[in-house]
């Protein structure tokens, strides 16, 4: 009886196997690749509805970060600032700029001709005080898993600058996400804090580091330095980042 | 509007509804639809509609699995137009409050997350509460979310076609409504039905509006006051007569069918804290100081559970047995009144079986020197309440155990008066204001009648109900959180303030909203509120007030009373009742349902009743002699098991007329009382019932209800024939053949001689302080500690030692690291405390986010709590399987226990749950892959597992998974933003409220940093703190379960700390583990409860019955 299979059968099973073998390892080291935080989440730059620039306010103007931010110290959330804090300036400067309309609306709200009086026509729901308008829609560019309970009140006041996990916002002209701020990222800090920590009047200060502007040493010398500060810091403070679960997932 | 219809229809009970779903599709009542909403006629094409949205969803998402589907959804951050004050988003703001409820205004104090009231709990600055709250407060808050609340205003309309009247509710301002209340106010023929309440704010409302004419009458659903009125006009009283008991400094206690403690009787909380408090012994010389509660009832209460000494005895005999006691009060304290002796001693023949119980208990009442005192149910008559008066008086009780006082609110006319009004044609508009009087009335009044005589009617109620069914417009009623208001606790002893916490989330009103717009008043609520609490000499400003939440000023007066012994020698009847009566039936209040005003509240149906640990439903509790009788009458009925057999192929058989699919069935009898009134409902067998005592509870059963609890339970208003009897003889019980299977968390009711619940008498644990340990296998196989044994509980907890076992132990506790932690969290639970009120377990479910499951899942054992509150009996020596009569009850709280040595963890594939730093037992939900084997290896069966989406489900269509209805989202507006939302197949248990745990210790350390920075300046290196700075102090952290506790029954803090309260606790003579010979080293362990009955007693035994239960099966030999 004649072959039903021709030759060329004979190697299908290993040419099978490599390319599987080759395509599931493609998958693996695409997913690798791919599916980390490092790669989904890093350079995320939406388009805010107005162009806050973060370079000029907190760069050039040196607008301290808690200006806006204000919740930062007490809260788990840094609070988005609402309309009234960035009316506090824009009322006079650059009052009529076409760009701050979604700001001016929602601080205004009721207050149609933007007196600062509530007249008859204007109190739409009639409760007799001017309520405000739409929020701002500001689009979230740094997201914890819902299980993940980040506090900012306790990094703040404990030695952890904004910048170890945000970046350098102060040169950003439109924020981006600069961390991949995955579980590993969190341990990495929890494990060893003191390459992080600095005293407490330099946590807002994005450009700050051990070493002064002048110092002509090496990034290695700067990193010691750190480390043995930090490790100062640290043992002063009774710093003691949790490590086990409930440390931030409850 | 459409939307709304939509909604209301779909929310509300069958009845109502049953005309319009039967006519939704036939041509005529479209055509109505369509010509009144041209646009809406799609409106009853719901169920396609949805159908066609799941596909449609279904391919979008399809369709996105290619690119779309890699993009980051986009989430917006919507701050503030203008900040509030006060407000930083993340942190919870508190705000002093207060729940107004049938027994005063319960002070609280209510946690709000960015403007959404989260959790509720008590105001400390009322000292008589302390801070607690009880289990209704408790679950109140979901109320607030409720969907099936009355979401607006809605004007009724109906239409008849072809003979069937059809009904909906059309939404329509509520200030429209109002003003055409005004309108009808002008004719002078106005009547408001309100329930009663303690709001100053009413107080005064209702007399402007008496000066206008208006005719308002008070009725409530279930009766608690009016033997108030009844005792005052007794005791020549104008106002009503209130006795406030004063529990603290009590040591003999008499409770007459009075459930001081539970939920049948007003001011409990103040009362478990004082009585309980009696009962503490922190050290084993106290034990012989302990307070002793003599308990008499007809019904199985908590209270009954924590007496020391209880009577079985039928409510319509207690008047009967208070004379028999009388009498032996008046021997000794007036020997020659001859004749009120006489007369005490004969009404108190009918009793005259207990006569020696009587005897004693009086004698121990009188030697307590006037630190005695009795009281009374308040569902027994006047006369009963006066003979308590008396012989309080004669124990010389008053003024040192209790108070007799007059209260400010005096009565108003009833229903009853009411109703001959509205037949006289006095009354046009009729206004029903909250309260729920249709229902509860049910029984005696005819509303179809009373509808037609009147005009106008105006219903003001939380949700859509029976009572809005009589009438022309709902107005929907804000809950508390939503209103402004003014009122007194129970014991008018202090001011209280109803602020809002939220504004009104649908177009409802407050009652005094309402009661304000129809007496003329243009202020808004809050400047009213404001007004009248200056008015009434205000000693701190109105935001002081708001802020404090409590104001002490006394609203009471004394009470001067004459000799009343003429009168008692006079007037004195026997009960009627007592003599007609071969069966009674008990009418009380519902655990689940209050008087039926918490039906809809999944989380107090889901709360198993503390004694039957029934959910979901009520039945009729009988004794077991009564089943006795039933079943040789009635041999068919099912009711007690047989004796189990064996079928044919030596399988065992279980009796099909008991069982069904290995759930017992509860055959449903019709129960019958005088003027043909009759219920039919399941019956279910209760130990410590009387023997003759049928109790049937108010509330549950009702029609016109949201969708949780439209098959809840079975209605009993229907037997009362009026409003004040709520002992009733029974004419008859017979079976229906039908039966009903009843979701009950705790079928097995006995502990079988485990030492699972440790109990001494007072006596012996004076003598013998090591009762505790000595008992149980932990006796002969401790904890393997080795060699650190006797070391203290610091050591123990911070290191966990191996003892001898040469296995080398894994470095869980990262001793040697720096990261080891710097508290050590434990429990200790007095079980001497407990009253099992449960309350512990719905605050648990209100701060942790643990959803409902429903009935046909707690039926599968798959409900949530994670405090479960387990009750045992136990009895002396029994009759084979015979179910005892006379029980004794232990109530154990049980949650995750937190072992050093935890079991679950080492099963665990996948890491999810191990153990923190601090000694936690951490469950990491994102990391669960829902094995199971934690919980199957968990010995004390805490773990709980999402079997479903029961958060995002709807828990009607749970099986058909993301087909199903997602749930309202209404609800989740209450869920706590600082605890995971779980969500299906993952474990979850008690965490010992961890957020708490961390928000405290982030607290304190973020406060330590910024003093140790202002008081020296530095902020770097140079700044330095000690691990005394940056440790939480004792007693800083609660968990809800501890701060809800009324009688202090729950410790929680650092074990590390040989000075925190729980380690003190811990120390006490008294502290076991529960299966602690497993060496799970649990960090929750138990104080062993001490009771502390009377030697002269007929019914005293050595020691409580489960004690001797485990003494009979550890030892054989010596029984």
């Amino acid at each position: 009886m004649k072959n039903i299979f021709p030759r060329w059968v004979n190697t299908v099973p290993i040419k099978l196997i490599i390319s599987m073998g080759l395509l599931g390892g493609g998958i693996v080291a695409g997913i690798t690749y791919y599916a980390t935080p490092k790669y989904t989440r890093v350079g995320y730059q939406p388009t805010q509805p107005v162009p806050y620039d973060h370079s000029f306010h907190a760069g050039q103007l040196g607008l301290d970060c808690r200006y806006c931010h204000h919740g930062v110290e007490k809260s788990s959330h840094s609070n988005i600032p609402s309309a009234n804090v960035c009316m506090s300036c824009h009322k006079n400067v650059k009052a009529n700029s076409p760009l701050l309309e979604v700001v001016r609306q929602s601080y205004y709200g009721e207050d149609k001709d933007r007196d600062g009086q509530l007249s008859e026509d204007e109190d739409l729901n009639g409760d007799g005080v001017i309520t405000a308008g739409p929020s701002v829609p500001w689009v979230r560019i740094h997201k914890a898993p819902d299980y993940v309970y980040f506090n900012h009140a306790i990094h703040v006041n404990r030695g952890i600058s904004c910048v170890e996990c945000h970046g350098r916002i102060d040169q950003m002209e439109v924020v981006h996400h600069a961390k991949h701020l995955s579980m590993s990222f969190c341990l990495e800090c929890h494990r060893n804090p003191e390459k992080a920590l600095r005293p407490n009047s330099e946590v807002t200060n994005l450009a700050w580091s051990i070493v002064s502007g002048s110092h002509s040493g090496s990034q290695s010398e700067a990193d010691l330095e750190q480390i043995h500060a930090g490790l100062e810091i640290k043992e002063n403070w009774g710093i003691n980042p949790p490590l086990s679960c409930t440390g931030c997932h409850r | 509007m459409i939307q709304e219809n939509k909604d209301t229809s779909a929310d509300s009970g069958k009845m109502y509804w049953k005309s319009l779903n039967d006519y939704a599709e036939s041509p005529q009542f479209r055509t109505w639809v369509e010509n009144e909403f041209p646009n809406g006629a799609s409106l009853f094409e719901d169920t396609q509609r949805r159908s066609f949205m799941k596909l449609m969803a279904a391919s979008f998402g399809l369709a996105g699995l290619g690119l779309s589907g890699c993009r980051r959804p986009e989430h917006e951050i919507l701050p503030y137009g203008k900040s509030p004050e006060e407000l930083i988003p993340g942190v919870p703001n508190y705000y002093a409050t207060a729940m107004p409820t049938s027994a005063g205004y319960l002070p609280l104090i209510v946690e709000s997350h960015e403007g959404r009231p989260t959790k509720i709990e008590g105001n400390p600055s009322y000292v008589p509460f302390g801070g607690s709250t009880d289990i209704y407060a408790q679950a109140s808050v979901l109320n607030l979310y409720d969907p099936d609340r009355a979401r607006g205003s809605f004007q009724k309309e109906q239409k008849t076609l072809a003979g069937n009247t059809s009904t909906r509710w059309k939404k329509i301002q509520s200030d429209s409504i109002l003003s055409k209340l005004v309108d009808w106010s002008s004719s002078g023929k106005v009547a408001i039905l309100a329930d009663s309440s303690y709001s100053l704010a009413r107080l005064e409302l209702v007399g402007e509006l008496k000066k206008k004419g208006v005719l308002w009458a008070e009725f409530d659903s279930v009766d608690s006051i009016s033997f108030e009125s009844e005792l005052a006009a007794k005791l020549d009283s104008k106002k009503p007569v209130r006795a406030i008991p004063k529990l603290k400094n009590t040591s003999r206690v008499l409770s007459l069918d009075c459930d001081f403690m539970g939920n049948r009787e007003p001011y409990s909380l103040a009362n478990s804290r004082n009585f309980m408090s009696g009962r503490k012994v922190n050290k084993p010389k106290d034990a012989l100081k302990m307070n002793r509660l003599y308990s008499v009832e007809a019904d199985m209460t908590i209270t009954g559970g924590v007496a020391d000494h209880r009577l079985r005895l039928e409510s319509s005999r207690m008047k009967s047995f208070l004379c028999l006691l009388g009498a032996e009060i008046l021997k000794t304290k007036s020997k020659n009144d001859a004749a009120l002796i006489e007369k005490f001693s004969d009404l108190g023949k009918g009793t005259s079986e207990h006569l020696n119980w009587a005897k004693i208990c009086a004698k121990d009442l009188l030697s307590a020197n006037g630190k005695s005192l009795i009281l009374a149910g308040n569902h027994l008559d006047a006369d009963t309440h006066l003979i308590v008066y008396f012989l309080n008086d004669l124990l010389g009780s008053i003024d040192k155990t209790v108070s007799y006082v007059t209260q400010p609110f005096s009565s108003n006319i009833g229903i009853q008066d009411l109703v001959s009004s509205i037949n006289d044609g006095k009354v046009d508009t009729l206004v029903m204001l909250g309260g729920n009087p249709v229902h509860a009335t049910s029984g005696f009044l005819d509303w179809e009648d009373i509808s037609q005589k009147v005009e106008n009617t105006v219903r003001i109620g939380f949700s859509i109900d029976e009572s809005s069914q009589f009438c022309d417009y709902h107005i929907g009623c804000s809950h508390y959180l939503e209103s402004w208001d003014l009122g007194l606790t129970w014991d008018c002893t202090s001011v209280i303030p109803i602020q809002p916490l939220i504004a009104p989330l649908f177009d409802t009103k407050s009652d005094i909203e309402c009661l304000l717009s129809m007496s003329g008043d243009s202020r808004s609520s809050h400047d009213y509120i404001q007004s009248l609490f200056e008015k009434n000499g205000a000693s701190i400003p109105f935001k002081d007030f708001l802020r404090l939440g409590v104001l002490k000023k006394d609203y009471t007066n004394k009470l001067k009373v004459e000799d009343l012994r003429s009168y008692l020698k006079e007037n004195l009847k026997p009960s009627v009742l007592e003599a007609i009566s071969k069966f009674e039936v008990l009418l009380v209040p519902d655990f689940h349902a209050l008087d039926g005003s918490f039906i809809n509240n999944g989380w107090m149906q889901e709360c198993p009743h503390p004694i039957t640990k029934l959910t979901w439903d009520n039945a009729l509790l009988i004794s077991p002699k009564m089943a006795k009788e039933l079943e040789s009458k009635f041999p068919d009925i099912g009711l007690l098991p047989k004796p189990t057999l064996l079928n044919q192929t030596g399988e065992i058989a279980p009796d099909n007329a008991v069982f069904d699919n290995g759930y017992q069935k509860s055959p449903v009898v019709e129960l019958s009382v005088a003027g043909g009134k009759k219920i039919a409902a399941p019956l279910y067998v209760q130990p410590g019932l009387a023997d003759k005592t049928v109790v049937a509870s108010l509330g549950m059963g009702r029609k016109n209800t949201g969708r949780v609890g439209c098959e809840a339970g079975f209605d009993s208003y229907p037997l009362l024939s009026k409003q004040d009897t709520r002992v009733l003889p029974v004419l008859e019980i017979k079976p229906t053949g039908a039966y009903k299977i009843l979701a009950n968390t705790q079928e097995h009711w006995s502990m079988e001689g485990r030492a699972i619940i440790r109990e001494a008498n007072a006596e012996k644990y004076s003598k013998n302080q090591d009762f505790a340990t000595q008992m149980g296998a932990e006796s002969h196989s401790p904890p393997i500690w080795g060699k650190d044994q006797d070391t203290d509980l610091a050591f123990k907890s911070t290191t966990t030692p191996r003892g001898n076992s040469s296995y080398e132990h894994p470095d869980h506790t990262y001793e040697k690291s720096e990261t080891h932690g710097i508290h050590q969290w434990g429990m200790a639970i007095d079980l001497n405390q407990c009253t099992g009120c449960s309350a512990c377990v719905v605050a648990c479910q209100s701060e942790n986010n643990i959803p409902i499951v429903g009935k046909d899942q707690v039926l599968r054992g798959r409900e949530m709590h994670w405090m479960r509150l387990d009750r045992y009996y136990s009895s002396a020596e029994r009759n084979g399987d015979e179910i005892p009569s006379d029980v004794q009850v232990s109530f154990q709280g049980v949650s995750c226990m937190h072992c050093e040595t935890a079991p679950c963890e080492s099963v665990c594939p996948v890491n999810a749950t191990v153990h923190d730093e601090e000694g936690l037992n951490a469950m990491a939900y994102n990391r669960c892959v829902g094995t199971r084997y934690c919980a199957n290896n968990c010995p004390y069966k805490v773990r709980r597992f999402n079997f479903f989406d029961w958060n995002k489900r709807d828990i009607n269509q749970l099986y058909q998974g993301p087909m199903g209805d997602k749930n309202d989202s209404l609800p989740a507006m209450g869920k706590n933003p600082d605890v995971t939302v779980r969500m299906r197949g993952v474990m979850e248990k008690c965490t010992y409220c961890v957020q708490r745990i961390q928000e405290a210790k982030i607290r304190v350390k973020v406060k330590a940093q910024r003093h140790a920075n202002l008081a020296t300046g530095n902020d770097g290196a140079d700044l330095k703190l000690s691990t005394q700075d940056i440790k939480v102090p004792d007693g800083t952290i609660r968990p809800a379960c501890q701060q809800v506790c009324p009688s202090d029954g729950v410790a929680f803090g650092d074990l590390s700390d040989p000075n925190s309260r729980v380690s003190q606790l811990k120390n006490d003579p008294r502290d076991y583990a529960v299966l602690g010979y497993l060496n799970t080293r649990p960090r929750t362990s138990y104080l062993a409860k001490v009771r502390n009955p009377n030697p002269a007693m007929p019914d005293f035994s050595d020691s409580p019955h489960s004690y001797r239960e485990y003494h009979d099966k550890a030892y054989p030999s010596h029984h």
